[in-house]
């Protein structure tokens, strides 16, 4: 056990501004990867609910795709396949918009359900008391689905979180793969893996927390 | 030759690992399912505070932190120690545990949704309370549960692509090191993800069929 934490006592001062420089990295992903992905699910949720065929049957093929493919397969296309056909991004980039991509089924999903949960009688009320139909949706209806969606919003972030991490194998230098550059430079992958296990938890489990109590009221 | 021959042959040698992304799905599956089950019993039904604060610290930190994470420390970290595991048995490991963590959850949830009259009920006509756990109450959280578990599965089949990077030899993996010998890199990567995509299809059909029986969907 002395052995075991040895390492963090000798080289802690060392590994730690390293680690919070790739937290940083980390969350300015996912932060930046789930705004886009809010963007893509809210046009995705307005496919879904348009009165056009096409629009809705595009949203339904673009939901299925992306539940039945692994986000890994979708970020080794967009940074090493679109080279082959001339499209180039940066590593970032390149997995910010993979995320947001895979993500924005389940924003959609989560925006879907919210909307549900809000009686029709709200709109036709609205709508009876003189509201136009876009009063109506902003000032009335999403108001109150913003309330719902935040809790289920949040577990979704917390999972981008996670997933952010396959960005390290399309050479994003986020926390894991900044842990693998230093568990090679000094032999203690143990140690080093699960520091880094925890810098995903410290981001992490505020969160969850937060969405539980969001969840309860 | 014809222009289909490149396809078929990236096809043929991605399907080399569709039957490891097959075991590792359905063995990390069994091993979530009945270890997320038992911890959700424990957490339930047992009267041990310390056993619910000690389930709720591992649900807590296998659901907070990523796959990858805990497959590293699995492979790499404990082979450090001396403890090697093959590339498969921490793939497996891993996502079996992480699973463990997410499913208890959704059981949990299953029996929190059952009214509490259920319990008394059964214990006021004589079952044993282990009767009543397993032939009353499991029963009907395992209906409630089905369709997340489901979802659970698709989602698991998907996480599989990530144990590439820890060497076991499944679909992604192969894609991978096709990628390095043939660089036709676009067209294995697509075919990859459509290979997972027809893979996936059944299982999300069966789900869809699971909401409308269970009720989920109105």
């Amino acid at each position: 056990m002395i052995n075991f934490f040895q390492p963090y006592a000798e080289y802690g001062g060392e590994w730690l501004p390293v680690l919070l420089d790739a937290m940083l990295k980390t969350t300015l992903l996912s932060i930046s990867a789930f705004a886009l992905a809010v963007v893509f699910g809210l046009l995705l949720w307005f496919c879904q609910a348009s009165s056009a065929p096409s629009l809705r049957h595009f949203a339904s093929l673009y939901v299925t795709v992306v539940r039945g493919v692994p986000l890994l397969a979708v970020l080794f296309l967009l940074y090493f396949g679109l080279p082959g056909i001339g499209v180039t991004f940066d590593a970032f980039t390149a997995a910010m918009l993979g995320l947001a991509l895979c993500f924005a089924a389940q924003v959609a999903e989560v925006f879907r359900a919210g909307m549900m949960a809000i009686p029709k009688g709200q709109r036709e009320a609205a709508l009876a008391v003189g509201f136009t139909p876009g009063q109506c949706f902003a000032f009335i209806i999403l108001p109150q689905v913003v309330r719902v969606v935040l809790s289920p919003m949040i577990v979704t972030f917390v999972s981008l979180l996670k997933d952010s991490s396959l960005a390290s194998l399309i050479t994003v230098d986020e926390l894991v793969l900044t842990g693998r550059a230093m568990a090679t430079e000094y032999f203690l992958p143990l140690q080093i893996y699960i520091a880094v296990g925890l810098c995903y938890f410290l981001v992490a489990w505020p969160f969850s927390l937060l969405s539980r109590r969001l969840a309860v009221r | 030759m014809n222009s289909l021959d490149p396809f078929l042959i990236i096809l043929q040698g991605l399907l080399r690992g569709a039957g490891i992304t097959a075991v590792v799905t359905f063995s990390a599956l069994a091993l979530g399912l009945a270890l997320g089950f038992a911890l959700s019993l424990f957490r339930q039904f047992s009267p041990s505070k310390l056993l619910h604060g000690l389930i709720d610290v591992y649900v807590e930190f296998f659901r907070n932190i990523p796959a990858l994470s805990h497959l590293f420390i699995l492979y790499f970290g404990l082979a450090s120690l001396g403890f090697r595991l093959s590339s498969m048995g921490a793939a497996i490991l891993g996502l079996g545990l992480i699973g463990a963590a997410v499913t208890c959850d959704i059981f949990r949830s299953g029996f929190k949704s059952l009214s509490p009259g259920q319990t008394e009920a059964a214990l006021a006509t004589g079952f044993t309370p282990l009767q009543t756990i397993f032939t009353i109450l499991t029963p009907q959280a395992m209906r409630i549960a089905l369709p997340s578990l489901g979802n659970f599965a698709v989602q698991l089949l998907k996480d599989t692509s990530v144990v590439s990077a820890i060497a076991a030899p499944e679909i992604m993996f192969y894609a991978r090191s096709m990628v390095t010998s043939s660089f036709q890199t676009t067209l294995i990567y697509a075919t990859a993800a459509g290979l997972y995509l027809v893979m996936s299809l059944p299982l999300m059909q069966a789900v869809r069929m699971l909401e409308i029986r269970y009720g989920r969907v109105k």
